[in-house]
């Protein structure tokens, strides 16, 4: 696969790559033509090419402009290894935080559950979102139905802070429901300056103390979502201002 | 002039554990010849030089455990050693060729034989082990080394599993301690990634300092009055050093750093892709894949096919420049600052250690360059660490840094997006299952207990951040999709075996061989 700029590639590593790729003109193609066709193939992945650690992006461990895609070779194969399973055979469920808006949550069911839920049909399931907030002892519960044949869910988290954990459950017929496993919790806590985005907007040197560290010399924030949102809303706030 | 600021450089010199002994001649070791001959042995040259001169200036190298037993491995020394007398063929090859043929490459090609022979005599002279050269800078005082987790693992995504994430702290700690003697009094983070709690597992091993990402301090629960200018204390005493992203971005930036600079050397322009293949096959893969060779002739130019000569003399003056322009930016982004915050700024700038020499190929002299520049009379900067920092004992501010990292979108998504987030189920179930192993035999002896200690070598390989790292780059997608399975699968060996009170000694003498990390490593560690 290839990561780099491809402008930047002469015309034999372009050749050379697309003859990789698979392309039966990539011979004859012209640059131009051999840079459009690699941009577009890359751009139908279902990952683009990521840039990494925000502006800066040397792209670690390449030996070559494409993916090597060593073979299995059974030589480096040890006595007794099986493949891995696709499932544990056990009811339980994770939860991944990827971002304060976003978490990664899969989950397996045990078999002899499975044949439980299969003579329902595999209605009911469902994910429970539990979010314990600071100072409330009610948690504050959502759901998701899922499938039975689902075993993965991106859950959107809605940047609440408070402790966070997901239930596996199943509603039974007559509504009650059944607890089928429980993820770990994982805290996740507000930014002070979410709730104090005036402060910051009103104290121009406050504001400076933080964002000289966190914008490039051309005024490029750090790849983040909720600092380009407080530096937008500062920013409204000055425009406002003059206006 | 007096010194009115402080810069940390902190380098993480990391790669992941990849020793296939065998095979011939494997690919992906590579990575780590390619480092040791364009980042390892030309940044210690550099230190030694600035150390000859007794400047009085200090950075930071973090070496990572799965890289220093690579380093201290025999046949992966002997297996440079052939790098690097192959490359010094070439290069002879090369000299003779571009005399006759491209004369504008000759200079190149001389100074690139000459650096594969300089790496020889340093190899040699370091008896193979460039870790011993390593623990000579620090004694010599010009740099401190620290260390990171065991297979330099993304902690954040481990929450749930505390053994591990202590397992990986702890062997980190024991690693550093037997490689260089020393316990470690910083750590760093892999990829910057931190989740708040995780610096009670680093208080525990006797950790002072952690390195964080450049929003930890925006988003932190608490008003951070000095922002990013200031490392704050962690309410368990041990002390976050914000990255600076400005300063990092002069440097880091693909599209603003000084790397950037079309008179630069072009990374991607290689005589192993744009030479007759009759005349490089000796040079590259066996099977016929092109593949760096480490001989690039040209300067970056631009966005063109037309690339013009690298000239060095003209790269070299640019060094300079590009030298002098980062402390100016320092020193008045400290004439700025440290007016409003009312103490002398201390800014963090964390790379990775072969950004220099091995990607930015001037990267290694304008680090020499800013090193030097910086014991001016005229300059008010203090190049320094945070433990001779925290040493003057400052007074810091008591915050919580926000969990946050320096990948992509400031988080975990580097880690755990479509391309990678399959392998938590499995990792996840291998840790389980060990901790479960652990509890359930507990202080075994001989040939049970080397089992299980194969087994938690196997799922420590396992958590390694590069191998979701390189799912999500593409960069060798398939290599590491084999190992993260690959260590997995022996996981299991181990696990079956001792549901059925059995060990697999053929599977255990092969598995021990292969992996020769961690040899004293005790799985008892995985209980909870």
């Amino acid at each position: 696969m290839v990561l780099i700029n491809l402008g930047a590639l002469s015309d034999s590593e372009l050749r050379y790559i697309a003859q990789q790729e698979g392309f039966g003109d990539w011979e004859d193609a012209d640059r131009e033509d051999l840079i459009e066709r690699l941009q577009e193939k890359y751009e139908d992945e279902d990952n683009p090419v990521p840039e990494t650690k925000g502006a800066g992006t040397t792209r670690r461990y390449l030996t070559s402009l494409t993916d090597f895609g060593m073979e299995a070779s059974s030589s480096d194969e040890l006595p007794g290894v099986e493949k891995l399973p696709e499932d544990y055979n056990s009811t339980s469920i994770h939860l991944l935080i990827r971002d304060p808006q976003w978490a990664y949550v899969y989950w397996s069911v045990a078999p002899a559950t499975r044949e439980v839920l299969d003579d329902k049909n595999g209605c009911g399931l469902f994910l429970r979102v539990r979010l314990q907030q600071e100072g409330s002892e009610i948690p504050v519960d959502f759901d998701i139905e899922v499938g039975l044949n689902d075993s993965e869910w991106n859950i959107n988290l809605n940047d609440s802070s408070g402790v966070y954990s997901i239930l596996l459950c199943y509603r039974q017929a007559d509504g009650t429901i059944q607890q089928l496993a429980t993820s770990g919790s994982v805290a996740m806590y507000r930014p002070y300056w979410a709730d104090h985005y005036a402060e910051i907007g009103a104290e121009a040197d406050l504001f400076n103390i933080y964002f000289s560290s966190l914008v490039t010399r051309s005024g490029e924030p750090v790849d983040n979502q909720i600092i380009r949102n407080i530096a937008r809303i500062f920013t409204e706030g000055e425009n406002n201002a003059e206006n | 002039m007096p010194k009115t600021n402080y810069v940390a450089f902190i380098l993480n010199a990391h790669l992941p554990y990849v020793r296939h002994l065998e095979y011939p001649r494997f690919l992906e070791e590579d990575w780590l010849y390619e480092a040791i001959s364009e980042t390892y042995l030309p940044m210690i040259r550099m230190l030694n030089r600035i150390a000859d001169d007794q400047l009085p200036v200090r950075l930071v190298i973090s070496v990572s455990p799965t890289l220093a037993t690579m380093l201290g491995d025999e046949p992966l020394q002997e297996r440079f050693l052939a790098y690097l007398e192959k490359h010094i063929e070439l290069g002879q090859k090369e000299v003779q060729r571009t005399a006759s043929e491209q004369r504008e490459y000759a200079e190149m090609a001389q100074e690139y034989l000459n650096r594969y022979q300089s790496d020889l005599e340093d190899f040699e002279a370091c008896g193979h082990n460039i870790l011993e050269s390593f623990r000579r800078l620090e004694e010599r005082g010009v740099v401190q080394l620290i260390t990171t987790a065991a297979t330099h693992a993304y902690l954040p995504l481990y929450q749930e599993f505390p053994a591990a994430i202590n397992a990986q702290i702890e062997l980190g700690i024991k690693s550093h301690l037997e490689n260089f003697g020393r316990i470690s009094r910083g750590f760093w983070l892999p990829e910057c990634g931190y989740f708040p709690g995780l610096e009670r597992y680093l208080r525990a091993k006797g950790v002072q300092w952690f390195q964080c990402s450049s929003q930890s301090m925006l988003l932190s629960p608490d008003r951070v009055d000095a922002g990013n200018l200031r490392p704050v204390r962690c309410p368990n005493g041990v002390v976050a050093f914000p990255r600076d992203y400005e300063l990092t971005s002069l440097v880091w930036s693909n599209t603003e750093g000084y790397p950037c600079d079309p008179h630069y050397r072009e990374f991607y322009r290689d005589i192993g892709y744009d030479l007759p293949m009759d005349y490089i096959r000796d040079y590259i893969d066996a099977s016929g894949q092109r593949i760096f060779t480490g001989y690039k002739y040209c300067a970056i130019t631009g966005k063109t096919n037309e690339k013009v000569p690298y000239v060095p003399s003209i790269a070299r003056d640019l060094v300079r420049v590009h030298a002098s322009n980062f402390l100016y930016n320092v020193q008045d982004k400290a004439r700025r600052t440290s007016k409003l915050i009312g103490e002398k700024p201390f800014f963090t700038l964390a790379f990775d250690c072969e950004l220099f020499g091995h990607w930015w190929y001037e990267g290694i002299d304008w680090l020499e360059q800013v090193l030097r520049q910086s014991c001016g009379n005229d300059c008010t900067t203090e190049m320094t660490t945070p433990s001779n920092f925290l040493e003057t004992k400052p007074n810091l501010q008591t915050a919580r840094p926000a969990f946050s990292s320096w990948g992509v979108g400031g988080f975990s998504s580097t880690w755990l997006d479509g391309s990678n987030q399959w392998i938590y189920r499995h990792v996840f179930e291998a840790i389980k299952r060990m901790s479960e192993l652990a509890e359930r035999f507990p202080d075994q002896t001989s040939l049970k207990r080397r089992f299980l200690n194969q087994a938690a070598r196997e799922v420590l390989l396992a958590m390694a951040s590069d191998w979701p790292f390189i799912m999500y780059s593409k960069s060798d997608a398939t290599y590491a999709r084999k190992r993260f399975e690959g260590h997995l699968e022996n996981f299991n060996v181990v696990y079956s075996n001792m549901c059925k009170n059995a060990v697999n000694t053929e599977w255990l003498v092969k598995a021990e061989r292969k992996d020769l990390i961690f040899k004293d490593v005790d799985y008892n560690i995985f209980r909870s």
